[in-house]
């Protein structure tokens, strides 16, 4: 088929839907009583409440590192607030994402808002590289200065392995975990789940936008 | 202007372009209750954006922004999560008659599914052309270059001439 039979073809199925289609005033005025939705309002309750777990959880890290700030060990407190301070950074580039995709004007060009909205999305994976970055504090905040030099010598060479690993462990994903690998098995295996599937398919989008500019 | 107003010409512009809504749902959504979703989702954006229509471009070139953008970002749970409570799965564009709808030319339903087949972006270009707008127009809705538009249009058009040529086969 030519083209403009091609054109023709879809002429004529324009006019059909023209003359059948009918728009419902009922429930088309019913959409312009919709209230705005506020970013809250519109987010997934389990979205809400990691969010909210998250808050609460450096909030209470911040009271522990400051009420045993004198007595607490050096390596409970560098590990504290390591963590703390990664989450929180975490926390914040999430929140940020999540404005500025809500606030995404949609009368834009096509091609620029879609780049735009899948490139927020994909930099969601800034939070998971930030949060694996986290690793090895897991494996040091219960050390003593005690342990280390009065302990069995096997128990210090395996911590200091199992630290060693979760920070090399950590410092791979960091770096690995972005959008060129995204056709590696390990990380379409890292992000299998369907909470993760508006980020993949960001990621098509992105990847096809950016044959636009090739 | 008044609200009632503002709501008229509101549903007199979305019932002058009721087509291409609906063209475009029926593009990124086969399943119809995905497309229904779509058709209402793409008319909550479109009130959303109506205090801030910029009367420099067309009606319809507003419309195919939002419509696209709509679809191509369009996540059906999350949608349904979020207005369930509010709007009730009504529909919004509706046949006039229930027996003159269905596509019955087998060409047109060839290049229904030529369509579903393509690229979110390539989806959009080919709407665009069928729908017979200027290359300056598919420029504008789209942001990309006229040169950009045309070589992408086409590649496009090449694929469609390709398949429909191994279906004649």
């Amino acid at each position: 088929m030519e083209s403009a039979d091609i054109l023709a073809l879809w002429k004529s199925y324009s006019l059909q839907l023209d003359t059948s289609l009918a728009l419902n005033r009922k429930n088309a005025a019913d959409i312009t009583r919709l209230k705005v939705q506020s970013l809250l309002a519109v987010m997934k309750p389990v979205k809400i409440f990691t969010l909210i777990a998250g808050i609460l959880w450096v909030a209470f890290l911040d009271m522990l590192i400051i009420s045993l700030f004198q007595a607490a060990s050096p390596f409970f407190l560098v590990s504290a607030i390591i963590q703390v301070l990664l989450t929180k950074l975490a926390i914040g580039v999430y929140v940020y994402q999540l404005v500025l995709i809500h606030q995404a004007d949609l009368s834009e060009p096509v091609f620029e808002t879609q780049r735009k909205l899948a490139a927020l999305r994909t930099s969601t994976l800034w939070v998971t590289r930030l949060l694996f970055l986290q690793l090895p504090v897991w494996t040091t905040f219960y050390l003593n200065t005690t342990m280390l030099t009065r302990g069995p010598l096997l128990l210090v060479i395996i911590q200091v392995l199992v630290t060693l690993l979760f920070t090399a462990a950590a410092v791979w994903l960091f770096v690995n975990i972005r959008y060129e690998n995204r056709n590696k098995r390990w990380f379409r295996l890292l992000f299998a789940g369907k909470e993760w599937a508006p980020v993949i398919k960001s990621m098509e989008l992105l990847s096809q936008i950016e044959e636009e500019r090739d | 202007m008044n609200t009632t107003d503002k709501q008229e010409r509101f549903l007199t512009v979305l019932q002058a372009h009721k087509g291409i809504i609906y063209k475009i749902a029926n593009a990124y959504c086969q399943e119809a209750e995905n497309r229904k979703d779509l058709i209402q989702e793409i008319t909550v954006q479109l009130w959303k954006s109506f205090d801030h229509y910029d009367s420099r471009y067309r009606y319809s070139t507003w419309i195919y922004r939002i419509a696209l953008n709509t679809a191509i970002s369009f996540f059906r749970k999350e949608r349904r999560r979020r207005h369930a409570a509010e709007l009730p799965p009504e529909d919004i564009l509706e046949w006039a008659d229930t027996d003159d709808h269905r596509e019955t030319d087998d060409r047109l339903r060839q290049l229904q599914l030529f369509i579903a087949e393509l690229k979110e972006m390539d989806k959009a270009l080919l709407l665009l052309y069928l729908e017979e707008k200027s290359q300056r127009e598919i420029a504008e809705i789209t942001g990309l270059s006229e040169t950009n538009v045309s070589t992408r249009i086409s590649r496009i058009k090449g694929i469609l001439k390709q398949k429909f040529s191994t279906i004649k086969n």
